[in-house]
């Protein structure tokens, strides 16, 4: 049987479910059945709206999880709230599963309930950009799209008269569209920390586009694959070396990408220029609360100590509430870039605290959202 | 800048650098008067926004003492401070404001300490000039 650290390649038994599926619908299939079989109580899926839109659901339905999406590249939501206080399996991007692990570090999330199938990814996209670029750079109307792809660093759009248009990622992001900023910079592609980590990166020759490479990272993800193949959902084989090796190869390329830009992104500034160029930057909040909101690594709950010690009548320039939050994230942001979506008057917030983040995690050589054991290094501090 | 007073805040622990304070001023030695004192039971007590409120209100310098390691009247609380205080110097650093934080140990013996730290903590305030936070009301 299945084995910890195995990577297989399988696929959905059902026929539907597998053409509908971003890559062999095997992560829709295992949900599904650990639903079915009682694994979990309910199951967290993005409901498909269209190429642009998708809404985060909570359901016990098995039919509702076998609609649901294949691979939204446009929807950069953050799942790791929706399975607070629940028993769920859920699928997630990297940043969705390091949330959940920092979550369930503060005593939100148990991680015994829950089952976490990660997804390999190169970066998400904004959806209001994304519609802006397939105007412009395309020349497409974003209405006539069915399908997405990202191929050799091209990112490839489908229309509904069957043509296909293909531009270069890097050509698109010099242009100012294609991936989100952190995603950019982002250094963790497939999601190690995951229980099962899935995707379409190694699936060669026929199965290309049909079926999907998964990795058991742990003894859930051990559960979760059993589940579904004696449930007669999925079919599994091991994959090839050859298979391993060029996934190897791709997540290089991508973490490789990841890091230089990151060097680009983050440059040292001269000291006299940093506080000017905070309280710059700070100066347009208007004090909405919402990248605290929407931040999946936030618990404080509505007594925080970024909002209890903050008004409105202090000042703008140098605002409390986001001095608090850059020190109190500063061990634990895991750069996924929600508080920057949400911002209404675009600070780059996720930049600015990653600024702060990475020095600090380097220091403390700590990587938020990776391993369950290792508790945040400002709750515990070493007695030496 | 040669009229600049800075204005400086220590924050002592109830235990050993409040009393430390003490010596130095029952044993009449001289320190600028520009530091105010501010009594906590331990130095962990004093969090990352008791710091930045502070510098946000105009002060030039905070100085933090504590009871030396392992001394600690609580027995680990100056460990978290120490770990605390490395931390909000590195942030306040990338903020733009060196140096204008400090923490020292100072046991109740060290009056002598205590005297030369302030002193030593005021001229270097005064050498790096007024935080540029002050005047940081709303002004437009």
């Amino acid at each position: 049987m299945v084995e910890v650290g195995d990577k297989l390649v399988g696929y959905a038994t059902d026929d539907e479910v597998r053409k509908r599926g971003a890559s062999g619908g095997l992560v829709t299939a295992v949900l599904a059945a650990a639903l079915e079989k009682g694994m979990v109580e309910s199951v967290v899926v993005l409901k498909h709206i269209d190429e642009y839109e998708a809404v985060p659901i909570i359901t016990d339905d098995v039919e509702e999880v076998l609609a649901s999406t294949g691979s939204m590249h446009s929807v950069p939501v953050n799942l790791a709230k929706y399975a607070v206080d629940r028993k769920v399996a859920m699928p997630g991007k990297p940043c969705d599963i390091k949330a959940v692990i920092e979550q369930s570090k503060r005593n939100m999330i148990d991680l015994d309930n829950t089952y976490l199938v990660g997804l390999n990814c190169g970066g998400t996209m904004p959806p209001v950009l994304t519609k802006q670029m397939l105007i412009e750079m395309y020349d497409i109307d974003p209405e006539d799209v069915v399908g997405e792809d990202i191929e050799k660093g091209k990112l490839i759009y489908r229309t509904k008269d069957g043509n296909e248009k293909a531009i270069s990622i890097e050509e698109l992001e010099e242009a100012g569209f294609g991936r989100r900023k952190n995603c950019q910079y982002c250094q963790l592609k497939i999601p190690t920390n995951s229980d099962l980590a899935c995707g379409n990166w190694g699936v060669i020759g026929d199965l290309a586009g049909s079926a999907t490479f998964c990795e058991v990272m742990n003894e859930k993800g051990k559960k979760l694959i059993e589940n579904a193949v004696e449930a007669g959902r999925i079919e599994v084989a091991p994959a090839s070396d050859k298979a391993i090796a060029i996934r190897e190869k791709v997540n290089g390329v991508m973490v490789k990408m990841g890091e230089t830009t990151q060097e680009k992104v983050f440059t040292q500034m001269p000291d006299e220029e940093r506080l000017p160029y905070y309280r710059e930057a700070l100066a347009d909040c208007i004090d909405c609360g919402g990248c605290k909101l929407a931040c999946p690594v936030c618990s404080c709950g509505d007594d925080a100590k970024c909002t209890l010690f903050h008004s409105l009548g202090d000042n703008y320039k140098m605002s409390m509430f986001h001095l608090v939050r850059l020190l109190h994230l500063s061990d634990s942001c895991i750069g996924c870039g929600q508080c920057t979506d949400v911002c209404p008057v675009d600070i780059p917030i996720t930049r600015i605290q990653m600024s702060f983040s990475i020095p600090v995690q380097t220091k403390l050589n700590y990587k938020p959202g990776m391993n369950a054991d290792e508790k945040p290094p400002f709750f515990e501090v070493m007695i030496k | 800048m040669s009229d600049f007073e800075p204005d400086i805040l220590t924050f002592c622990c109830n235990w050993c650098s409040y009393a430390g304070a003490d010596l130095a001023g029952v044993s009449r030695l001289q320190y600028p008067t520009n530091s105010r004192v501010i009594r906590v039971m331990c130095s962990s007590r004093v969090e990352p926004i008791h710091i930045l409120e502070a510098l946000k209100e105009g002060t030039d310098g905070i100085l933090v003492t504590g009871c030396h390691i392992g001394d600690c009247h609580y027995i680990e609380g100056n460990i978290h401070t120490d770990e605390r205080m490395k931390e909000i110097v590195d942030a306040l650093e990338h903020l733009g404001l060196r140096d204008r934080l400090h923490l020292e140990w100072v046991s109740a013996a060290e009056g002598k300490k205590f005297q030369e730290t302030i002193t030593d903590f005021v001229e270097k305030i005064r050498a790096l000039g007024p935080n540029p936070l002050k005047n940081n009301k709303k002004e437009e």
